[in-house]
């Protein structure tokens, strides 16, 4: 009997068994009832069809339901047989009708959808992000270069005294590297100006601290200068590095990694001696054109490599300023500007960009 | 520094080119600017194409009158040539430029031409052709001495290639081509020539102190004064050869007299004066500092006040010399000037350099003494100058001269311990290697037992102490040797504080909400108070003022962002930029009476015009208005898991309805408000803005640190919604902090989710909706706990707040 109830597994005509079969071809009203409800079923294309059907065969006023009503009146001998073929068909037959509303209720389903398409290359709904300053993003990436070498960030004030912005650094009153610095100056204090560097922190930082120190100091500096390749004020990390056995080649190794960090693992750095009242010896940093990668270009002038930054190892008056022995510690610094590596890195040609503050131009980044 | 290629063999036999020579020198230590070239062109031959001519016969051209026609010896034949000119005569040697010959400045070579009918092969060239000066008028004569036949490349310095190089201040002594060329031998390994002395043999019986009397009265501005007296010089144009190096070191020619000092000063570094004798009043110098107002007419023609203190050099009248920056018109040489007292001296490098800023006047001489000087070179130039002056102006120099010195500079020695070079390079550098770099470089070097004690010379007072040597050895030895290393063994821990942390943490949510960061100068106009209507007692009046800003625009630090905001709004807006919503991070300058220094202060502040939800096909744009500033400022805090509240604020310059103080922990932390229309319109900004400043610290000072684990999930929380009905003026913020006393302690969170007044509501009433959510940390409420407190909330609402339910 389990095979009878099983529809979906049910083999031959209509999709009886064989056996079923021969008893309903004995009872030949219940054939019959079968046979129309099967073919109604099975024609019916909309569920609205389908529901026809049912009450048709399946309602109470079908003649199934008052073949299964009459039973009691039925011949005793009868009756077992009627009773029990006659359920069988009724199962069979709401177990196919479920099947055949299912068909058809996934097909209607996805003709409805199909009318509820929408035009899928129209742009979906903005959320629109903001950008952080290009400078931002390119100090966030020297910041975390030298944070993941053990460096800290250090901070000073902008509004300086000359003492810490050119004395302290080796600079005294009269130096002509003074007068290579365009200072502003504070209206009615003549020994306050606007740091031209961010060097005075060092001095500021060693005053505080003992050795060893690693330090950066990322911050806004001033000169009095305004074209294309300046502008009166701009962004400089500088370095500092101050242990017992701090050498240029520790210098050297620290600028390499950071090139090659900022720039891309195939550039090389190279070094030239150049003059800063503190340091001794003075560098200028170069590293391999980051345009035509040393081969010469336009941007490199031919010489296939770019001026990134300036350093050396820290002059011993200026461990004598801040009260370090000199012949017990020795160190490196370097100093940077943040504009030129973003301009490198990014091919902006006009200093004067970072500062117009043009959405266009932030939006960019 | 302009250094003629040829000029600098003339002193060291360097074999290189000069881009060789040039990438040589930066990586050592001298930059190159650029190399140009000086002259006639010297590729593809040209410089044949250009000889020393005589011309044999001059007639006058035959369908011309104002031509000649010239058959002039080029050594290789006669040529026929065509001349405009109508200064020379047959005999005279000239320079010739033949066929195919390129002139500086022209695109065209020379070609062979028939002008008026006849052919003519060649042009014979003026002076300005050439380059060397300005003369046009006529051609140029060449001296008797000038080989016909030969390139007049070889006769005079006419093409050179010209290093331009950018000399550190340290490095005075490169600022003359014997100072480079010292510096080329030393790099390059080259022997270097003697230094370029000689001598003039003095003739006469007459004295120079007999005749003018120098006194150096300010000695300390002044350690080394020398002069020389040249009499019955004739003032004239330098000769060729002279000229050519004028202009190829980028000067201009002036006459013999004025062109030997400055050749001088160009070979040696030492900057030379030259004064008519004439017209020094009462034959006597003095080197004193000037008086308040005394005044001087320099050279350059500008009447010049100067200041006391200033050194300058007086005859018995008035000064005649700014020391060390330019001469005075009145004794300078003219052209009847027959008797020059030559002055080379050494002047103090910080006196010239304060005069020559406070003057505004800077010089060839002035940018060389600022530097500091070797005395040694004060009787070289006098010498060098001299046997010029006799050579080439035809003067005599008269027996005896002035050098009047403080006291004798002696060489300074320093010792120099080699295991030091290693520990401050990182590469080890052997003794006789040290010793050749720096005996090159002009040091004298003597082995002692702890080291190498180093003289040094005159010329190099920058190099005072071990590690200046060190760097000396470093910089020839080669820095490409040093092996690139990190910092061995260190004992420190790096990255960001938690408030640098923090302080990133804030500046990304702004982003994240859709504004954009802008770096603004950090001085603004100084009337930004008034356009921002600040009360006249306002402390954000007092600022740090600039005493020499670019610009008005630029000339005062600013106490607040808004002003850098709002211009750069006004600016976008102009661009035609949309959605303007940006914001900056940086400092204000907060002036502190009795304080050198200001109060820096770092905020976060920005401003909103325009969506920040974009724009769309579909529906719904953001609005800048307050509620915009204020969600904006509370995912500032909520992006450090901080916490504000806030009060009315009292800005004159925000929209008094619509404007906030921020308050964390009790203080002022910054505002939030939609932007006074009249603020606005003093900026040119003609759409709603709203704006908001956060002090950092006290935004850093609100985060939550380290956030504990709160277990919300074993016990879930039970929510309920509460419609009220209030005075329409009752803040939210009123109701949520009665309904959270009420509730304490299951009470855990209060929502506003809907304000709405109406008529059904009453009039003067609003009805504010809200969401309650309870939770126990140690059990599941019951309905029936829920139940009490929300009774307990409904009681205290209507006992404090006269609130009834809605119905």
């Amino acid at each position: 009997m389990a095979g009878l109830l099983c529809h979906g597994r049910l083999a031959g005509r209509n999709g009886l068994s064989e056996d079923l079969r021969k008893q309903l071809e004995a009872h030949a009203g219940l054939a019959l009832i079968y046979e129309e409800a099967w073919a109604d079923i099975e024609r019916a294309e909309t569920t609205a069809e389908l529901e026809e059907a049912r009450v048709k065969h399946l309602g109470r006023k079908s003649t199934l339901s008052s073949l299964l009503r009459s039973i009691p009146e039925l011949p005793a001998t009868e009756r077992p047989v009627v009773g029990k073929f006659g359920n069988q068909v009724r199962i069979i037959l709401e177990a196919a009708l479920a099947e055949r509303k299912k068909v058809l209720e996934g097909a209607e389903l996805e003709r409805w959808l199909s009318r509820e398409s929408v035009d899928i290359t129209l742009p979906g709904q903005p959320f629109p992000r903001g950008h952080l300053h290009l400078i931002t993003q390119t100090l966030w990436q020297i910041e975390d270069f030298f944070s993941g070498l053990g460096y800290r960030i250090a901070e000073g004030p902008e509004v300086e005294t000359g003492y810490y912005n050119f004395t302290a650094l080796n600079t005294p009153e009269g130096h002509p590297a003074r007068s290579l610095h365009d200072t502003f100056f504070a209206e009615g204090k003549p020994d306050v100006l606007l740091r031209t560097h961010t060097s005075p922190v060092q001095i500021r930082v060693m005053e505080k601290e003992d050795p060893p120190v690693y330090v950066i100091i990322p911050g806004r500096v001033y000169r009095r200068d305004s074209d294309a390749t300046h502008t009166p004020m701009f962004h400089q990390v500088e370095g500092l590095a101050v242990d017992e056995h701090i050498t240029l080649g520790d210098l050297k190794g620290t600028l390499e990694a950071f090139a090659k960090s900022m720039f891309g693992a195939e550039r090389e750095i190279r070094l030239r001696p150049h003059y800063f009242p503190f340091t001794e010896p003075s560098v200028e940093v170069d590293v391999s054109c980051t345009i035509c990668g040393g081969a010469g270009c336009r941007s490199c002038k031919n010489s296939g490599w770019l001026e990134i930054l300036g350093a050396g190892m820290v002059d011993p008056n200026v461990f004598g300023f801040v009260g370090y022995e000199p012949d017990e510690v020795q160190g490196f610094a370097f100093g940077m500007g943040v504009e030129r590596i973003a301009m490198l890195k990014h091919g902006i040609t006009d200093l004067r960009m970072f500062y117009d503050n043009d959405l266009r131009f932030i939006k960019q980044f | 520094m302009k250094v003629p290629l040829t000029w600098l063999k003339e002193y060291v036999d360097v074999k290189l080119t000069a881009a060789e020579l040039a990438e040589r020198m930066a990586l050592t230590g001298t930059e190159v600017e650029r190399i140009s070239h000086a002259g006639l062109p010297a590729t593809g031959g040209n410089l044949d194409r250009f000889i020393v001519g005589q011309v044999a016969s001059r007639y006058r051209h035959p369908n011309a009158d104002k031509l000649s026609l010239c058959q002039v010896d080029t050594g290789a034949g006669i040529e026929q040539i065509v001349c405009g000119a109508a200064n020379f005569n047959a005999g005279d040697k000239v320079a010739v430029c033949l066929p195919g010959g390129l002139l500086p400045g022209r695109d065209e070579p020379l070609s062979a031409a028939v002008i008026r009918g006849v052919e003519s092969r060649g042009m014979m060239c003026s002076e300005a052709e050439l380059g060397l000066s300005a003369e046009a008028a006529g051609i140029m004569i060449l001296p008797e001495d000038a080989p016909v036949g030969g390139r007049l490349a070889d006769y005079i310095p006419l093409s050179d290639e010209v290093l331009e190089l950018e000399v550190t201040p340290n490095r005075p002594d490169c600022l003359s081509i014997y100072g480079v060329a010292r510096e080329v031998a030393a790099i390059t390994g080259r022997k270097l020539k003697p230094a370029p002395a000689g001598e003039a043999v003095p003739r006469g019986d007459d004295r120079i102190d007999e005749i003018i009397s120098v006194e150096v009265a300010d000695s300390d501005l002044c350690p080394r004064y020398g002069a020389r007296l040249i009499a019955g010089v004739k003032v004239a144009p330098s000769p060729p050869w002279l000229k050519a190096r004028i202009v190829a070191a980028g000067m201009r020619p002036v006459n013999n007299v004025v062109d030997i000092t400055n050749y001088v000063m160009w070979t040696l570094g030492e900057p030379m004066h030259a004064f008519d004798l004439a017209r020094i009043s009462g034959r006597q110098l003095i080197v004193r500092r000037a008086v308040k107002d005394e005044e001087i007419v320099t050279i350059d023609g500008t009447e010049r006040r100067l200041s006391a203190g200033m050194l300058l050099i007086a005859d018995a009248e008035k000064p005649v010399a700014v020391a060390g920056i330019m001469g005075g018109e009145t004794s300078e040489v003219s052209a009847g000037t027959t008797d020059i007292l030559l002055e080379a001296a050494n002047f103090q490098g910080r006196s010239v350099l304060e005069t020559s800023m406070t003057l505004g006047l800077r010089s060839e001489s002035s940018t060389r003494f600022e530097k500091g000087l070797d005395q040694e070179l004060v009787p070289q130039a006098l010498a060098m100058a001299s046997r010029l002056m006799v050579e080439i102006a035809g003067g005599r120099l008269v027996p005896g001269q002035i050098d009047i010195q403080q006291r004798p500079v002696l060489p300074e020695a320093v010792l120099l311990r080699t295991d030091r070079v290693e520990a401050l390079l990182g590469i080890g550098v052997p003794v006789a290697e040290i010793e050749v770099i720096l005996t090159r470089l002009g040091f004298e070097v003597e082995e002692k037992e702890d080291g190498l004690l180093v003289l040094v010379p005159s010329f190099r007072a920058d190099v005072e102490r071990e590690v200046d040597l060190i760097e000396e050895i470093a910089r020839v030895f080669g820095l490409e040797l040093i092996p690139p290393t990190l910092p061995s063994g260190m004992r420190v821990l790096g990255g960001l504080t938690s408030e640098q942390a923090v302080r990133r943490a804030a500046v990304r949510a702004l982003a994240e909400r859709g504004l954009s960061e802008i770096i603004s100068y950090s001085f603004i106009m100084p009337d930004f108070a008034d356009r921002l209507r600040l009360d006249p007692r306002d402390e954000r009046r007092q600022v740090v003022a600039l005493a020499n800003p670019l610009s008005v625009e630029q000339s005062v630090m600013r106490t607040m962002m808004l002003p850098s905001l709002l211009g750069t709004l006004a600016a976008n807006l102009s661009l035609q930029n949309q959605d303007i919503n940006i914001f900056e991070q940086g400092r204000i300058y907060l002036p502190v009476a009795g304080e050198k220094l200001c109060d820096e202060r770092r905020v976060i502040a920005g401003c909103l015009s325009g969506s920040l939800k974009g724009h769309s096909w579909l529906a719904g744009s953001g609005e800048a208005d307050f509620f915009a500033g204020k969600g904006i400022v509370e995912a500032l805090f909520a992006g450090v898991a901080g916490r504000f509240s806030v009060e009315r604020a009292e800005e004159t310059f925000l929209y008094p309805g619509k404007s906030a103080a921020v308050i964390t922990a009790g203080r002022r932390a910054g505002y939030v408000g939609e932007v006074h229309p009249l603020v606005l319109e003093a900026f040119d900004i003609d759409i709603p803005v709203v704006a908001f400043e956060i002090a950092e610290a006290e935004l850093i000072a609100s985060a939550a640190g380290i956030i504990v684990f709160e277990d919300l999930i074993t016990f879930p929380a039970s929510f309920q919604d509460l419609a009220i009905v209030v005075e329409e003026d009752r803040p939210a913020a009123e109701i949520v902090r009665v309904v959270r006393e009420a509730g304490a302690p299951l009470l855990k969170a209060v929502r506003v989710f809907d304000v709405y007044g109406g008529e059904s509501i009453g009039e003067g009433k609003k009805s504010v909706a809200l969401n309650l959510e309870f939770r126990s940390a140690d059990r599941t409420l019951t309905d029936e706990d829920v139940a009490l407190v929300r009774a307990a909330i409904i009681d205290a609402l209507g006992d404090k707040l006269n609130a009834a339910l809605r119905e």
